[in-house]
């Protein structure tokens, strides 16, 4: 480990890797045109969103294999395009970075975002606004490759920012659904705490380093005091928990992939909730610098894959089970860059493997979707794989990768962050691993009764379907990919992958072997894999028979995991009824003034109600008197100010 | 300039009665309106009625662009000095907020001459005519009054000359200058009348209640200086022999007196009823000027007289600035008009403008004055905006009117949500760059109060983009009522102040370093 | 004591009596009566502080202008002579700030000035004023014309049934 170890290496790009902007600009021009041609782009509007995405994978794999070609001590390129904003001290560049953790999620945002837009070429096909969707589509991936492509934090906050309107405008447009406001609004919301956990911490470095630049911020994380760092850790956390859908502002993640079409629900699932990864990752000098900070981020991550694993144990919906899981996963990648050191790369790597397999399943779902009339309930499925070779085959993949079967990729993603938890020292371990390991059983559960009642057993079909078929090859075609990505992913990338970000980007050496302290590797190997054939077991043996078709009344663990362990319950009452009754207070203050608190008062004293009616709103006399009373409370205050 | 004597006739008693050295140049901006003002009043009273229109406006637009000249003249001399005695000063800010409040005085005048949108103008032709009656029938169909140039030039000299007072008392009397035509252009709307003239006057009596409090302010810091001069004041701070209770007490009183005008969290209780009855294009050009010369003044009272007391003056003004955002950014949200909700919104943004001030810095002072010139444009445009979707009462201004209204006319929708946006802080746009600004020096100075202050923005802003979204969602998503506004096409003024104002909030939030330069330059008070 | 003394002492207990006065009586005309004598005796104030200018100023402008216009308004717009029960509001809150900003002020005056004296030698008489206001005070001054012409633009705006308009017709 290196605490505020960081090097600053000068490392202005050169060559081919002196035109990286263009990984922006090319997507983002793409998405510009699309929008300012309006109709007159729609024949060819989504060709032109797919081949933007291309090249942009095209030429994020050159800049790769260029970065790559360079010594492991220099592997960065910066470009300072312009300076964006001055005020004396403070100096923000229009600045990239492109360094191998900056480059693993380029490949992952292009690559993945580019099949996930050629996916949609076909499902969006009937779409009359197919154009715009891919407009907005395009804006997203530019904004997200901004956000991993900045050399500081306030160009993060401007891709950070740029993601979540480009999301907001996609939950909304596509939702299918009559909730769709109270979704929007939940994701709004929750999205704006960790926004502004995320800008809070920016002025604070700002405020102590006058410097937010990556490289400013980490080569003086010594110069912060430790409740400094804590503050910041914390903050940042709360931004990345926003963006990531992390406890305790996990509620908005799943609405909004549950409502939408498969394809929006996916680019959440498979890269903007990366974000918040990647702020961690990326902010590893802050973190490192304060073990608390670390030991929160690994329990929100351990508290949350747990969340996620209970919900998804009781819900019907498939795309609400992947998006629970979706959680649940980020969970495990929260612990994993809360463990740090060596983790921080378990976690990327478990964050590519989820892109493949995650991917994978909800664009199977959506298959599975197509063929059902829309139908999403896994109760009104059952015996599918007879009539959806493909989708069956690659779907079953996806299932083995995401539970952790060998050699699926899960398991070389997720088995070592669980691992890397039991070698936290003192009952911590304990606590973090054993909740890692729970949760990969019920995970191991959970969708292996999705599988199940999706693909076997009985059919249990609504009345209107008839002969289920297999989706056309524009849409299996992806599936495949992706179910090969799944299936290899993991074993081909977890060795290159650390070595590739361990030296330069965590400071880690590569022939550290961390101590065992509670548990062999091999013990929590072979516990994970047993518990997880268990978990899996359990789900085929209850469920390998079908189920009812209505939802049935059940116990309190049940229920509460259906109402999603009352987390809106909890906001409801925490939040937004004090939040009401504040608001409700205030306009009424304001309308009414201290006048409408005095008539107010004396109509309550005198219990008439003539006097409550003169003391309606606006009278200018009731104003006068709030602007005399504030007046005198301002002449108070300062004589209070001087001579207290 | 040479003095000259007088005598009485009689000989009997000769005072020397000197005039005070004028510097006629840098006086310039304000002459040429306060001319061009008076010109108009002739204008009105000689040339035929047809013509009126033409001429007025023609008339305030070269006499602004003069203006602009002679301030954009005067920054190139690079004069700094004090002028008039010491009445006037003309420093960075003061050519930076003239030449500001000229430009954006030009973009407010397009919206105030246009007369596509609706037979006559937005103005009333007779304001003296009972609502409702069958006069007020016929004067229906009549040109509106033109009068409304020659208000709009005074309250903008007025605004100017406010921007450059360096003591109270010429402070005072530029406060009522660009007040009164204010209250008056309140009362003129064509539409809705009875609302209109509520408006004006409740912002008249409440402008009168506040001139009473800033007058007497001043008086008791004549009382405690022997001076009513900016530079005298804050000599006094030093030397006090008098008691300081009447130092704080009569700043007490004159902040009271500025922080009316801009809109400050007790005494922003006529915001929402003026900015929702005034004609539409008043309350832009409110929102702009207004704003951009009440806080020129608050800043130079704040850094000039003041800044010995600035220990005091945060934790007052600074609780002032956290309930100003506060009420600003809630009560925002609960709004059904939208021209109610641009009030709040305004209310918040005094607020964050506080935040800039109350650095007490260079870098405070700077960035206060690019959001001034950022908000200004952002804010014309969108009321700009609002001025197109009418149905047959006027503008529609209660939000579910707005619903459905990308389907009718995306490229209106469209231009208010990159507005909306930009009220909302999101990155490049003005109102990122300009929020970032004033955060980034308030927490440059690395104290207590600022930081405080900025976590209250942060969440306040936070709290603040959520009624914007709203509007935005309302006019994309939701259906449109049975009978929804119409959006009029723009005529030729209102789209280029639309097209200049949203160019701007662009290009201030992209590549807003040659603005934040100038202002960063011009960041400097003399005394 | 001189008698200069005596007239100050006598002479704001009546102001102050007056101003009371004002905000108490029931009946809107009284209340504009009785502002006369309010003002009137503040003018009696500046006379023995041999401030004769501002003395008459305030006479001819806020007794003889001001309240005239006030009673004026109250006749044309034909509001009740006699006793209004409007004017009557819940009083506790107006004494309230009223009187605590009145005696807060008089307390931070008295803190302020205590048992210090000032010379009358150069009072405010009218060769100092117009000095002062053709020296240093030329600009407020001449703008202050300005806002007059506003004022008057204004007013005829507000109120004018337009004879043009109606000979064009």
């Amino acid at each position: 480990m290196h605490a505020s170890a960081y090097e600053v290496l000068a490392s202005a790009a050169s060559g081919t890797l002196s035109s990286f902007w263009l990984l922006i600009v090319i997507p983002a021009a793409s998405g510009g045109i699309l929008l300012l041609l309006g109709r007159r782009a729609d024949r060819w509007g989504h060709l032109l969103g797919c081949a933007s995405v291309g090249v942009a994978f095209v030429l994020g794999l050159v800049y790769f294999f260029q970065l790559g070609g360079l010594p492991a001590t220099d592997r960065r390129a910066t470009l300072d395009l312009f300076t964006f904003i001055q005020v004396a001290a403070l100096k923000v560049d229009f600045g990239l970075l492109f360094d191998p953790l900056s480059a693993v999620f380029v490949l992952l945002i292009t690559g993945v975002g580019f099949l996930i837009h050629v996916y949609a070429v076909g499902y969006m096909a009937d779409d009359p606004k197919r154009r715009t969707f891919f407009a907005y589509f395009n804006i997203f991936v530019a904004a997200m490759l901004l956000l991993v492509l900045g050399n500081n934090y306030v160009m993060l906050y401007i891709g950070w920012e740029g993601v979540g309107l480009a999301s907001y405008l996609l939950i909304s447009f596509w939702y299918t659904r009559p909730s769709a406001a109270t979704a929007g609004k939940k994701a709004f919301i929750m999205n704006r705490v960790g926004d502004a956990g995320l800008a809070i911490a920016i002025f604070v470095m700002f405020a102590n380093l006058h410097t937010v630049s990556y490289d400013g911020v980490f080569a003086n994380v010594d110069r912060f005091t430790s409740g400094t760092t804590l503050a910041l850790g914390l903050l940042l956390l709360i931004g990345a928990c926003g963006k990531s859908g992390q406890f305790p502002l996990q509620a908005w993640l799943p609405d909004a992939m549950e409502g939408p079409t498969p394809v929006s629900a996916l680019i959440h699932a498979a890269t903007m909730v990366t974000a918040g990864v990647y702020l961690i990752a990326r902010s590893n000098p802050i973190f490192d610098a304060n073990p608390t900070a670390q030991a929160v981020v690994a329990a929100v991550g351990a508290v949350t894959l747990l969340i996620g694993c209970i919900i998804g144990c009781a819900k019907d919906d498939i795309k609400r089970v992947l998006a629970w899981s979706t959680v649940s996963q980020i969970g495990y990648m929260f612990l994993g860059v809360g463990l740090g050191g060596g983790a921080y790369a378990l976690a990327i790597i478990h964050l590519l493997a989820h892109g493949f397999f995650k991917a994978g399943l909800f664009l199977g779902a959506g298959s599975v979707m197509h063929a059902m009339n829309d139908q999403v309930d896994i109760r009104r499925f059952g015996g599918l794989w007879k009539y959806m070779k493909i989708t069956w085959i690659t779907f079953g993949v996806g299932w083995l990768a995401i539970i952790g079967i060998p050699p699926l990729s899960g398991f070389f993603s997720k088995e070592p962050i669980i691992a890397e938890a039991f070698d936290r020292p003192g009952w911590a371990g304990w606590v973090l691993g054993f909740a890692a390991l729970l949760g990969a059983g019920l995970t191991a559960f959970y969708m292996t009764r999705l599988f199940v009642l999706t693909f076997h057993g009985p059919e249990r079909w609504t009345d209107d379907i008839k002969h289920p078929h297999e989706s056309p090859p524009v849409m299996t075609v992806p599936l495949m990919l992706l179910a090969i990505g799944s299936a290899a992913a993991g074993a081909l990338m977890a060795t290159p992958v650390q070595d590739w970000l361990n030296p330069t980007v965590f400071g880690v050496e590569g022939g550290e072997v961390p101590e065992h302290v509670h548990l062999s590797h091999t013990v929590v190997t072979i516990l994970s894999i047993a518990i997880t054939v268990l978990g899996g077991l359990l789900g085929w043996w209850l469920f390998r028979n079908g189920t009812s078709l209505q939802e049935q009344p059940a116990g309190p663990v049940v229920t509460a995991a259906r109402k999603n362990l009352y987390g809106d319950t909890v906001n409801e009452t925490v939040f937004e009824k004090p939040g009401t009754y504040l608001t409700r207070a205030l306009v009424y203050f304001d309308n009414k003034g201290i006048d409408g608190l005095v008539n107010g008062l004396a109509a309550a004293v005198g219990g008439g109600s003539g006097r409550l009616r003169r003391a309606q709103t606006g009278f200018v006399r009731s104003y006068a008197l709030s602007m005399l009373g504030g007046a005198l409370l301002v002449a108070v205050a300062f004589l209070v100010v001087r001579l207290g | 300039m040479n003095g000259f004597t007088i005598a009485t006739p009689a000989q009997v008693l000769a005072i020397d009665v000197r005039l005070p050295d004028l510097d006629y140049a840098a006086m310039a901006p304000m002459l040429v309106l306060f001319g061009a003002a008076c010109l108009g009043v002739l204008v009105d009273a000689f040339a035929p009625r047809q013509s009126r229109h033409t001429i007025q406006f023609a008339l305030s637009f070269i006499a602004l662009t003069v203006a602009l000249l002679a301030v954009i003249r005067e920054a190139r001399v690079g004069s700094r000095e004090l002028t008039a005695d010491v009445a006037l000063a003309i420093d960075g800010p003061t050519l930076f907020l003239q030449g500001t409040l000229a430009v954006l005085g030009i973009v407010a005048l397009l919206l105030v001459g246009e007369r596509a949108l609706e037979k006559g103008g937005p103005f009333v032709s007779q304001a003296a005519i009972p609502v409702g009656s069958e006069a007020d029938r016929r004067q229906a169909r009549e040109e509106g009054a033109t009068e409304v140039f020659p208000l709009t030039l005074f309250a903008l000299s007025g605004m100017m000359l406010f921007v450059a007072a360096n003591d109270l008392l010429t402070m005072f009397v530029a406060l009522e200058v660009f007040s009164l035509p204010l209250y008056l252009l309140c009362a003129l709307a064509r539409r809705r009348r009875l609302v209109s003239q509520e408006a004006a006057l409740k912002y008249f009596l409440l402008g009168a209640f506040a001139s009473a409090f800033f007058i007497f302010g001043m008086a008791l810091l004549y009382g405690f200086a022997g001076t009513v001069s900016f530079g005298g004041i804050h000599d006094a701070a030093l030397l006090a022999t008098t008691s300081p209770l009447l130092l704080f007490t009569g700043l007490a009183m004159v902040a009271v007196g500025l922080l009316f005008k801009i809109a400050a969290v007790p005494f922003h209780v006529w915001t929402p009823d003026v900015y929702q009855g005034a004609p539409t294009s008043v309350t832009a050009f409110m929102a702009a000027c207004t704003k951009v010369a009440a806080f020129g003044g608050l800043l130079r009272v704040l850094y000039v007289a003041f800044d010995r007391a600035r220990w005091d003056i945060e934790p007052v003004i600074g609780t002032i600035a956290i309930l100003t955002m506060l009420v600003g950014a809630i009560l925002a949200v609960t709004q059904t008009d939208i021209k109610r909700l641009l009030a709040y919104s305004s209310i918040a943004n005094a607020g964050y403008l506080l935040v800039g001030a109350l650095a007490f810095s260079k870098e405070g002072l700077s960035s206060a004055m690019f959001y001034l010139a950022a908000y200004g444009f952002t804010v014309i445009a969108a009321f700009a905006v609002i001025t197109l979707v009418r149905d047959d009462d006027g503008e529609a201004t209660h939000l579910s009117r707005w619903a459905g209204l990308g389907r009718e006319a995306p490229l209106v929708a469209g231009v208010f949500t990159f507005l909306m946006l930009a009220f909302a802080g999101i990155p490049l746009t003005s109102g990122f760059t300009s929020k970032f600004a004033v955060f980034g020096a308030a927490l440059g100075v690395g104290e207590a109060w600022p930081v405080a202050l900025v976590i209250v923005g942060v969440v306040t802003s936070m709290i603040l983009a959520f009624p914007y979204l709203r509007v935005v969602v309302m006019m994309w998503l939701s259906e449109p009522a049975e009978q929804s506004p119409t959006v009029a096409i723009p005529g030729a003024f209102t789209s280029a102040a639309l097209m200049v104002g949203v160019l701007a909030t662009l290009l201030l939030g992209v590549f807003p370093s040659p603005v934040l330069d100038l202002a960063d330059r011009a960041a400097e008070f003399i005394r | 004591m001189t008698t200069a003394d005596v007239l100050m002492l006598a002479l704001g207990a009546v102001a102050v009596g007056a101003a009371a006065a004002v905000v108490t009586t029931r009946q809107i005309v009284r209340a504009g009566l009785w502002l006369v004598v309010a003002l009137g005796s503040l003018a009696g104030l500046y006379l023995v502080l041999s401030a004769e200018l501002v003395a008459w100023v305030q006479v001819l402008i806020y007794v003889g202008a001001v309240v005239v216009l006030l009673l004026f308004a109250v006749m044309l717009t034909r509001a009740p002579i006699g006793v209004s029960e409007d004017l009557d509001r819940s009083r506790w809150p107006g004494l309230l700030i009223g009187g605590g900003a009145g005696l807060g002020l008089a307390a931070l005056l008295i803190d302020a000035y205590q048992w210090s004296t000032v010379d009358l030698a150069d009072g405010a008489g009218a060769e100092e004023v117009g000095a002062a206001i053709f020296r240093s005070w030329v600009l407020p001054f001449e703008v202050l014309s300005v806002l007059l012409l506003a004022a008057l633009v204004g007013a005829i705006v507000i109120s004018r049934p337009d004879v043009s308009a109606r000979v064009g017709r």
